[in-house]
């Protein structure tokens, strides 16, 4: 098959946990600069199909190409190195550093030992740092400790410590989660502005939030690609309203 | 540079200061010799902190690469009294005992005092990188990780007693002759050892604040809070520890080649398993997150059992006080004397009146909006 079309390829992938298969037969293609949104009912592997491209969970089986290379047999650390950022489904910083300093962590450019060990802190990253913490309203917390930051603060720290590695492609699981619709809707804003320059890749529980930013929706449903389409055509198609049946319809899940 | 930092520097100077100035006060030799060994005892607890506080790796072995070190020491201590001993071609005087035909190959490039000065150092450190690269490229954490570094000091330690002809056993190397450098000795009660001890554990504490205070020292304290976040940005975990890891044994492995010079002997006991548990007991009861509390706990809780053991009311129980001490110490300071004082300053400096101390808590959504034109 030709990738040339595509910044990430995901090729009939197949998880498996001890027996039981969380995804299988999954084919995604990405193009660069596009924002995708991916949804589902709970437990139909969305969070396992960003796992597997992050490097999280290995393939049972199937392939994964980023920029035409397959990087599923890299480790972790060097995944992220080909320009791949990951924004978790629970808010994870580092929750004994302060605000600025996890921003640092965040930079990661270069990743090496030697080159960050003569490197101090108050080198020329710190206007780089107030501007994202300024972007996410956190310019009043640098010296905070992480710990100390409410819910929805959190999120956005994880985001800025996401902007702050400034990877080529963004995975994000439910980045929404625990935000109030005043912070949803400033969160669709700033993704609207990212898609273009970043790839992003946004799993998402909140049909308004995925309304507001999405391009093309992939529809996962017990471990499989159900439908792929715009907004309309997702709404519209049969499969996926017998999919969520029984949850309350794609509305409200 | 934040005021913190700074702090921190003129803590570490004043103490070091301090440490450097007992000399003019003090003419006691047999105590130089005493607070020497004290202030060995504190790179040893400085070089557990690096692991321990700021990796998040509890190395119940840091008396391997102590050990190691003080070996390396004794060794080309050692091949200097042969002459006096056994004569010009003779052998250290325990191979001759154990009817060791030559001097084994390992122990030829001894006879260089740089050559052992370097190795003290080097192979602790290698020998941590090489520990570090089996746990850390297999994830091995936690207690598993303590387990382990615990496992192979018994091992290291066994293996130097067993191997009774070349290391000398249980008994150690023992009856040394002085370290000089350039014809001048270091006499283990005279006050020059104390400088040079005092300069050495300077030297290593600061060391060991560059390296926290450096941008790989934060990637290592956030690998201690969240190690499989750290992978997602692309920073080799594994190598982060095993580094710190490494730095921590070297310091250990100099701290051991000073104990040798102060305490005139090497011995199986410098890598056994007591003494890597004081130094844990140590490091907790002085802070494990600050380099220099820990220091200060090593000489403080040292010094203790020095005292309480010499005393004639405490002869019996003097263990049962130290057990004392560590239980209340866990119970109620778990970040040890150094987290209880920062969290003092803390208190008082909220009591300030000091108008930038109440930070206005913004509502992230609203203050977000408006910056969001910043945005690249």
């Amino acid at each position: 098959m030709t990738k040339a079309s595509a910044q990430l390829v995901v090729d009939k992938a197949k998880v498996s946990f001890s027996g039981f298969v969380a995804v299988s037969d999954l084919t995604l293609r990405v193009a660069q600069g596009e924002l995708r949104c991916l949804i589902g009912p709970n437990g139909a592997g969305k969070t396992t199909a960003l796992d597997l491209i992050c490097g999280k969970t290995r393939l049972a089986a199937g392939e994964v190409y980023f920029q035409d290379k397959p990087i599923h047999r890299l480790s972790e650390h060097a995944i992220a190195r080909t320009g791949i950022g990951r924004k978790f489904q629970v808010p994870s910083v580092f929750r004994d550093l302060s605000v600025r300093d996890n921003l640092q962590i965040g930079r990661s450019a270069s990743p090496g030992v030697l080159s960050n060990l003569f490197r101090f802190r108050q080198s020329r990253d710190k206007a780089d740092i107030e501007r994202l913490a300024e972007l996410v309203g956190l310019e009043d917390e640098l010296g905070t400790p992480a710990a100390h930051l409410s819910h929805g603060q959190t999120q956005w720290l994880e985001i800025a410590l996401i902007l702050a590695q400034n990877p080529l492609l963004i995975l994000m699981d439910e980045p929404t989660a625990g935000m109030t619709q005043q912070e949803t809707k400033k969160t669709a804003d700033l993704f609207c502005r990212l898609r273009g320059k970043h790839t992003l890749i946004v799993v998402e529980h909140d049909m308004g939030f995925v309304r507001d930013i999405a391009q093309t929706i992939s529809v996962m449903h017990q471990g499989k690609l159900l439908a792929e389409g715009t907004i309309s055509e997702i709404e519209s198609n049969q499969a996926v309203r017998d999919a969520y049946l029984g949850s309350g319809g794609i509305g409200h899940a | 540079m934040s005021g913190k930092t700074k702090t921190e520097i003129v803590i570490c100077a004043a103490v070091c200061l301090a440490i450097l100035l007992v000399p003019v006060f003090m003419n006691d030799s047999f105590l130089l010799n005493k607070y020497a060994r004290y202030l060995v005892l504190g790179m040893l607890a400085i070089a557990l902190s690096l692991s321990w506080g700021y990796a998040g790796i509890l190395n119940l072995g840091q008396a391997t690469t102590f050990g190691l070190g003080s070996y390396c020491m004794a060794m080309a201590l050692k091949l200097k009294t042969i002459p006096i001993h056994t004569g010009p071609d003779g052998l250290p005087d325990f191979m001759v005992w154990n009817n060791v035909p030559e001097l084994p190959w390992f122990w030829k490039p001894f006879y260089s005092t740089t050559f052992g000065v370097t190795a003290g150092i080097v192979i602790p450190l290698l020998f941590a990188a090489l520990l570090g690269w089996f746990m850390f490229r297999g994830r091995v954490t936690g207690v598993y990780a303590a387990i382990t570094t615990l496992a192979a000091m018994v091992v290291v330690q066994l293996v130097i007693i067993d191997q009774q002809a070349y290391t000398g056993g249980f008994n150690g190397i023992t009856d040394l002759a002085q370290f000089d450098v350039a014809g001048f000795a270091f006499d283990a009660y005279g006050s020059a050892s104390y400088y040079l001890v005092a300069i050495c554990l300077t030297a290593s504490l600061f060391l060991a604040l560059a390296v926290t205070k450096s941008k790989a020292g934060l990637i290592v304290q956030a690998i201690r809070d969240q190690e499989d976040r750290v992978r997602f940005f692309g920073y080799d975990v594994a190598l982060y520890k095993i580094f710190i890891f490494s730095v921590s044994g070297a310091i250990a492995g100099l701290a051991g080649m000073l104990y040798t010079i102060v305490m005139e002997f090497a011995s199986p006991t410098f890598m056994g398993v007591p003494l890597s548990l004081s130094v844990v007991i140590w490091v907790a009861v002085g802070g494990r997150q600050s380099l220099v509390g820990a220091m200060l706990g090593a000489l403080i809780v040292a010094g203790m059992q020095g005292a309480l053991s010499e005393s004639e009311t405490f002869l019996d129980s003097w263990t049962l006080v130290m057990g004392l001490l560590f239980v209340l110490v866990v119970l109620f300071l778990p970040k040890g004397i150094a987290g209880a004082v920062e969290t003092i300053t803390a208190r008082f400096e909220r009591r300030d009146p000091a108008p930038a101390q109440q930070p206005q808590r913004t509502d992230a959504a609203g203050a977000g909006t408006h910056h969001l034109e910043s945005l690249p």
